[in-house]
C-alpha cells in the first residue's frame, strides 16, 4: 500500500463524515449525559440542576432493585446465551452435514432473527396466555392447566429465556455455519480415511479449530442480550413487581416514569461499566481457554 | 455405524427446531383471520377446519377505526430507508478509506481530544452558563482541531492503526444502546429548548438511526472492498483519474452484491429499532415498533388486530430473510466472520 503523499490527504474527505456522524450523535452527548449524572435534575415537577457529586451513584449502588436488575439480566442473558450456542452448533452441524431438506431449513432458519422483538414478544403473549394460548392447551395434555407464564416470577423469566433462543438460535447458526464451510476440507478427509470416530473427529478438530469464532460469537450475543428491554417491556413489562426488569427496563422506567434524570444518567453509566467488566472477563478467560487449546 | 446414528439425530433435531421455529409464525398468520369466537374459545389452529376466516381484521386496521396505522408505517418506511442508504453510503466510504489508506493516530492525541471535550464543556456549561448545545458545538470547534495539530507533532506513546479505528467504529455498537440514546434525548431536549425540533422530528431521527447502522455498515462494507481486486484501481490511477472518482465509478459499482447486503442487514436493525424511537418520539413520529408496544395495552384480548399489526411489521423482514438466505447460500456471509 505505497502511496503519494499528495495523494494521501483524500482519504480523510472519505472517512471524516461518518467519524463526524459518530462523534456528533454518539460520542458528544455522552459528554453532557456525564456532567448531568452529577446533578439532580427532574423534569416534572421541574428542579433546578444541583450538583451533588457521587450521590446519584451511590444511591444506585445502594438499590436493591438495581441488584435485582442486574441479576435478572445476567441470569436471562447467561442461560439463554448457553442454551443457543449449543443448539446454535448442533443445528449448524446438521446443516453442514447436509440432513435431507437442508436448503428448506436455511430460510426458515434465518427468519426469527430478523423480526422486530416488539412482534415476537406480542406473539409470543398470545402463545404463552395462561388460557387460551396454544403452549397452556399443550401443557394441559400432561395435566397441567393453566400455568402462569407470565405472572409468576420463575415462569416469565422462563418464558423471557424461551423466546431470546427462539429468536437469536439463528444467528449463531448463521455464523457457526459460515465457520464450518471455511475449515479445511483435506484435514477431515484424513481423519476419514483412519476411521477417527465423528464423536472424535468433533472433539479433536472440529470444536477446536471452531473455538475462536464460538469466542467471537457468544461474545456478541452476551454483549447483544444485555441490552434486553423490548422483549421484556411488551411482554411481562418487568412484572410482576420488578422481578423482571431488567437494566435497561430500570433505566428507562427511573428517566421516563420519574422524571429523574440525574438518576439515569448515572445509572446509564453504571450499565456501561458493568457491560466493560463482563466483557473483560469474559474476554480474559476466553483467551486463555483458546491458549490451553492450541 | 455411529454415522447414521449422527445423521438421524441431526435430522431430528433439525425437524424439532424447523416446527419450533415456525409454529409461532403459523399462529400469527392464522390468528389475524379469526373471528373473535376463535380466540375467546381457546385455541384454534386450521382455518376452514378450526373456525372460518374473516377479513374484517384487516379491514379494521386499513379503515383506521383501529388507530392510526397509515402513520407510523410511513414514518418507519421513510425514515428506515432514509437511514439505511446514509448510513451504508457514510459506511461504505469509511471502510473503503480504512481498506485501502493507511491511518496513523496517536493515543496521546486522542486522549487530549476526550480530556479537552469534557473539561471544555464542563467549563463552558457550567463555569460560564452557556447553553448545552452552544457549549458542545463550541467544544468540538476547539477540540478538532487541536487534536488534530497535536497528531501531526511528533507526540511519544503508542501509534493507533487502522484495525484501531474500524474497533473504534465497531465498539459503538458494543456499549448499551440505553446510554446513548438517554443521552442523545437529553441532547435533543436541549435542543428543543434552543428552537431547533428534532424531538419527534424527522432529521432528529434520521440523525440517530444513521449514526445506529454506521458500525455494522463500516465492519461488512469492509471485507467486500477487501476483496475487490485492487488491479483495477491502480491501472485507474496510472491514468491519473482522482481517487472520489474511482472509487464512485469502479469501486461501488463493483461491489453492488455487497451493497444489497449490508443495506438489508442495516436495514432490518433499523426497521426492529425499539428503544431510540421509544426515547425520541412522541407522537408524530412513533415507528412501528412503538405502535405495536402500544397494541399490547390498548387493546387486550383482541388477538385477530393484534395478529395484523404484527405482520404489517413482520413481512417486509421475511423477504429480507429470504433475499439474504439466497445469498447465504452463495457463501458471501463467510468473509464477514474473519
Amino acid at each position: 500500500m505505497s502511496q503519494i503523499p499528495q495523494l494521501d490527504r483524500v482519504k480523510y474527505a472519505f472517512i471524516f463524515p461518518a467519524f463526524l456522524l459518530v462523534l456528533t450523535i454518539t460520542l458528544f452527548p455522552l459528554i453532557y449525559a456525564l456532567v448531568v449524572s452529577f446533578q439532580t435534575i427532574r423534569i416534572v415537577p421541574p428542579v433546578p440542576a444541583k450538583f451533588v457529586g457521587f450521590d446519584n451513584y451511590v444511591e444506585i449502588l445502594g438499590s436493591a432493585r438495581f441488584w435485582g436488575s442486574i441479576q435478572v439480566t445476567a441470569m436471562i442473558v447467561l442461560i439463554s446465551v448457553a442454551i443457543q450456542y449449543v443448539l446454535g452448533f448442533a443445528l449448524a452441524l446438521a446443516l453442514h452435514h447436509n440432513v435431507p431438506g437442508a436448503s428448506l431449513y436455511r430460510v426458515s432458519f434465518l427468519l426469527p432473527m430478523f423480526l422486530a422483538p416488539v412482534s415476537v414478544a406480542l406473539i409470543a403473549r398470545m402463545l404463552f396466555h395462561p388460557v387460551l394460548g396454544p403452549v397452556n392447551e399443550f401443557f394441559t395434555m400432561f395435566g397441567l392447566e393453566n400455568l402462569p407464564f407470565l405472572t409468576s416470577p420463575n415462569f416469565a423469566i422462563a418464558t423471557l429465556i424461551t423466546v431470546e433462543i427462539w429468536q437469536w438460535t439463528p444467528f449463531v447458526v448463521l455464523l457457526m455455519l459460515a465457520g464450518l464451510q471455511g475449515l479445511p476440507t483435506e484435514v477431515f478427509e484424513a481423519a476419514r480415511v483412519d476411521s477417527i470416530s465423528a464423536w472424535r473427529r468433533f472433539r479433536d478438530l472440529t470444536f477446536p479449530m471452531l473455538l475462536p469464532l464460538s469466542v467471537a460469537v457468544v461474545f456478541i450475543r452476551l454483549i447483544e442480550g444485555f441490552k434486553i428491554i423490548d422483549t421484556v417491556f411488551v411482554l411481562t413489562g418487568g412484572g410482576p413487581g420488578t422481578s423482571t426488569e431488567t437494566l435497561t427496563l430500570f433505566a428507562y422506567n427511573e428517566g421516563f416514569k420519574k422524571f429523574n434524570i440525574g438518576m439515569t444518567s448515572a445509572l446509564s453509566f453504571l450499565f456501561l461499566i458493568v457491560v466493560i467488566l463482563f466483557g473483560t472477563i469474559y474476554l480474559a478467560v476466553a483467551q486463555r481457554m483458546i491458549r490451553r487449546y492450541q | 455405524m455411529d454415522r447414521v446414528m449422527f445423521r438421524r439425530l441431526g435430522l431430528g433435531l433439525a425437524l424439532v427446531w424447523l416446527v419450533f421455529c415456525l409454529f409461532p409464525l403459523w399462529w400469527v398468520l392464522v390468528t389475524a383471520f379469526k373471528p373473535p369466537a376463535a380466540v375467546s374459545g381457546g385455541a384454534t389452529y386450521i382455518p376452514f377446519v378450526d373456525f372460518k376466516p374473516t377479513l374484517q381484521a384487516f379491514k379494521d386496521a386499513f379503515s383506521g377505526v383501529r388507530g392510526d396505522f397509515a402513520g407510523p408505517i410511513f414514518a418507519s418506511i421513510t425514515i428506515s430507508v432514509i437511514s439505511t442508504g446514509l448510513a451504508v453510503f457514510l459506511g461504505a466510504m469509511a471502510a473503503y478509506a480504512l481498506v485501502r489508506f493507511e491511518f496513523r493516530i496517536r493515543l496521546l492525541a486522542g486522549l487530549a481530544f476526550g480530556v479537552l471535550s469534557i473539561g471544555g464543556f464542563a467549563v463552558l456549561n457550567q463555569g460560564i452558563g452557556l447553553s448545552v448545545p452552544q457549549s458542545l458545538g463550541l467544544v468540538l470547534v476547539i477540540a478538532l482541531p487541536t487534536a488534530i495539530w497535536l497528531n501531526g507533532c511528533n507526540l511519544p506513546g503508542p501509534v493507533l492503526g487502522n484495525d484501531d479505528v474500524t474497533f473504534w467504529f465497531i465498539s459503538q455498537r458494543m456499549f448499551p444502546p440505553i446510554v446513548s440514546a438517554f443521552a442523545l434525548f437529553l441532547l435533543y431536549a436541549e435542543m428543543n429548548k434552543a428552537g431547533v425540533r428534532l424531538l419527534d422530528s424527522f432529521p432528529g431521527l434520521v440523525a440517530a438511526y444513521t449514526a445506529f447502522g454506521l458500525p455494522f455498515a463500516v465492519w461488512l462494507m469492509r471485507d467486500f472492498f477487501a476483496n475487490v481486486p485492487v488491479e483495477v484501481e491502480e491501472a485507474a490511477m496510472v491514468d491519473n483519474i482522482g481517487r472520489m472518482r474511482i472509487f464512485f465509478q469502479i469501486v461501488l459499482p463493483m461491489s453492488k452484491p455487497g451493497l444489497i447486503a449490508t443495506s438489508m442487514i442495516v436495514l432490518a436493525f433499523i426497521w426492529n429499532e425499539f428503544l431510540f424511537a421509544l426515547l425520541l418520539t412522541s407522537s408524530k413520529w412513533q415507528t412501528l415498533p412503538i405502535l405495536m408496544a402500544g397494541q399490547n395495552s390498548s387493546r387486550g384480548d383482541e388477538w385477530w388486530a393484534i395478529s395484523v399489526a404484527a405482520l404489517i411489521s413482520i413481512i417486509p423482514m421475511i423477504a429480507v430473510a429470504i433475499f439474504l438466505g439466497r445469498m447465504m447460500r452463495s457463501g458471501f456471509l463467510a468473509g464477514s466472520i474473519k
